[in-house]
């Protein structure tokens, strides 16, 4: 049968992509870090021989989201995806190409800026690239080995130094130190705020299954928290610890005070345990009462009971709760850079301060990665547990 | 009513406590935040979180109506991923990203308050209209209803308080973002803390962190009456 078919999702994605490299800067030439740069369109940047690498792929897909035959849709969506990884592969080298060409040795403060045609581009194949995992059910193992193919080509450019003139790189260059230091911060301050909110939710979920009566007065307390904004918190934090660590020297041996680490953990801490102690609570009481009273009756203590049947169950759901924990901890240690607490968001605030755009982008990139990567660790461990029970019920 | 009649009372009060916020900030001769009035402060940041609560309220709406009609239907799995994927970017690095892309001001502030406000709201939309139970639609086809009736009159009643529980979401997490909106120009009640954390200068620090947290309370109790009626209405029904 003949019958014109179209996939709407990829034209309009395909369209808009080629649209914005028509309409938009795709580079920009900066002379300096502070000074805006001179845009240059994709053609204008590297010629059309090149321009061609990533426009191509993108015609080709628009074509293949037409189906003038009864093909298999699996075979054109694979290729669409090999357009794609072709697209993500060539876009650091048509950077490099534009440095060789445009930016001499000697300018050391001539830098590359991405332009927006870049990011829109960046970001609708991105989308293109969800929805195809999608339509093609690809496993989590594929988008890995996918991630970690397109990192390596943005690496390979990286290390032979083919990318020196970009405008983040240069940032980086120029702080690489303190980057490195400030990453670090902001690691170790989400991995302590998770890692206390994930023992003392267990206290509170204890104590709240063995009277009841609690449940009342700490949901609506963590809720009334949860409700407050970072800024308005972690402001309210300085007075009171300010005023603590002024009458106690062992405070200030710790090197706790109104501004710095002290206040941001606080806050941290206090905003993680609602999604944890409401996720953890509700996993454990929402198990099948069939299914405890099963492993009861098959002579398990009610140690065993908990470890071995009440806990494995509600391990998704629980899980759930230290993701979303993490990921909001990840955004809110950036917000405590303004009270001192170092960490990424530092750039965000100094390259804000001087209207330096590539120092904001140094700090918000790898906190968007940071995010990102929490949540596909999370979700992956997720899918880990919940398969577990899949097999194991199969097997039953 | 409690938090409003506070967030009123602290509004237009805090020019009177001069002497208790010296206590707090001894060394700083000035004590109470002057630059702008608290009054036009608070004003400008309910500005800002409507504007960008109305425009998300309205394009997540609408589109996630879009994606579960038959002619959308093709977007609905990308829709609904990046819904629940965009969720995972931290506000203060969308805030921060719109920075290169629109310039200082408020007009950034508000295109990446209403970016963010829109995934929850394009969630729940999406969430309730397909959690309405399929036979009531049929029930409803079958009494003669057209499509626009069906939604209007049966799928968007139905769902109401799962797109309300939404956008009370948005709205909360807006409320924070626009305070963190300050630090790119826009003036709103984060102007206090931040000028307070710049010089050292405690008092105003706690005066914007109060408001702010006032306001949160308040427009979230507010949110929360307004469910609450609609779930009792719908228990009627």
């Amino acid at each position: 049968m003949f019958r014109l078919g179209i996939d709407k999702v990829m034209f309009v994605l395909t369209t808009a992509s080629l649209l914005s490299l028509i309409l938009l800067d795709f580079v920009s030439l900066q002379p300096n870090r502070i000074l805006p740069g001179t845009g240059h369109s994709i053609v204008s940047s590297v010629g059309w021989g090149y321009a061609l690498l990533i426009i191509l792929p993108l015609l080709f897909n628009l074509f293949l989201s037409f189906s003038f035959r009864k093909a298999s849709s699996i075979q054109r969506y694979s290729f669409q995806l090999l357009m794609l990884i072709l697209v993500f592969l060539f876009m650091p080298m048509l950077l490099a190409i534009f440095a060789t060409q445009h930016i001499s040795e000697t300018q050391i403060h001539a830098r590359t800026g991405l332009g927006s045609a870049f990011w829109v581009l960046l970001f609708l194949t991105s989308l293109s690239l969800i929805e195809l995992k999608q339509k093609l059910n690809l496993s989590r193992l594929k988008i890995c080995f996918l991630i970690i193919l397109i990192t390596f080509s943005w690496l390979f450019f990286y290390i032979t130094a083919q990318l020196d003139t970009l405008a983040i790189v240069r940032e980086y260059t120029a702080r690489s130190v303190q980057f490195q230091q400030a990453f670090r911060v902001h690691l170790y301050l989400v991995c302590a705020a998770v890692m206390s909110s994930i023992v003392l939710s267990t206290l509170l979920v204890m104590l709240m299954r063995r009277h009841h009566v609690f449940e009342k007065a700490i949901f609506p307390l963590l809720n009334f928290i949860q409700t407050i904004p970072s800024l308005a918190l972690f402001g309210l934090l300085i007075a009171p610890l300010g005023y603590l660590a002024a009458n106690s020297e062992w405070l200030q041996s710790i090197n706790v005070g109104g501004i710095g680490w002290a206040p941001a953990m606080i806050a941290l801490i206090a905003y993680s345990l609602l999604p944890m102690v409401r996720n953890t609570y509700v996993a454990l009481n929402e198990v099948d009462a069939s299914v405890i009273d099963a492993a009861k009756g098959m002579g398990m203590s009610p140690l065993e009971v908990f470890l071995q049947v009440r806990l494995p169950l509600a391990m998704p759901i629980i899980l759930e709760g230290i993701r979303i924990t993490t990921i909001q901890a990840i955004g809110l240690t950036a917000v405590a850079a303004l009270i001192g607490a170092g960490g990424l968001g530092n750039f965000i605030f100094q390259g804000l301060g001087q209207a330096a755009m590539d120092m904001v982008l140094l700090g918000a990139l790898p906190i968007l990665f940071m995010a990102l990567m929490a949540d596909l660790f999370f979700s992956t461990l997720m899918s880990l547990f919940s398969h577990q029970d899949k097999t194991s019920r199969e097997s039953q | 009513m409690f938090w409003l009649t506070c967030l009123l009372v602290a509004t237009f009060g805090f020019v009177h406590l001069e002497e208790l916020f010296a206590q707090i900030s001894p060394t700083q001769r000035q004590v109470i935040y002057s630059r702008d009035s608290f009054l036009a402060l608070l004003l400008n940041h309910i500005y800002l979180v409507s504007i960008a609560a109305i425009i998300s309220i309205c394009v997540g709406v609408i589109s996630a109506i879009f994606v579960t009609r038959s002619y959308g239907k093709e977007f609905l799995p990308l829709v609904s991923q990046v819904a629940s994927m965009g969720q995972t970017f931290p506000p203060i690095a969308v805030l921060a990203l719109s920075v290169p892309l629109l310039g200082f001001g408020t007009l950034p502030t508000i295109l990446a308050l209403t970016l963010y406000g829109l995934l929850p709201i394009v969630r729940n939309t999406l969430a309730g209209i397909q959690g309405v139970n399929p036979a009531v639609l049929e029930s409803a086809k079958g009494m003669g209803m057209s499509s626009i009736q069906v939604l209007w009159r049966v799928e968007l009643p139905l769902s109401s308080t799962v797109i309300l529980s939404g956008i009370r979401t948005s709205i909360t997490i807006n409320i924070a973002t626009a305070a963190i909106g300050s630090t790119i120009g826009a003036s709103t009640l984060g102007d206090p803390v931040i000028s307070g954390l710049v010089n050292g200068n405690t008092a105003y620090v706690i005066q914007g962190a109060i408001l702010i947290g006032l306001l949160a309370l308040t427009t979230d109790s507010f949110l929360e009456r307004l469910q609450q009626k609609l779930i009792v209405k719908h228990s009627l029904m």
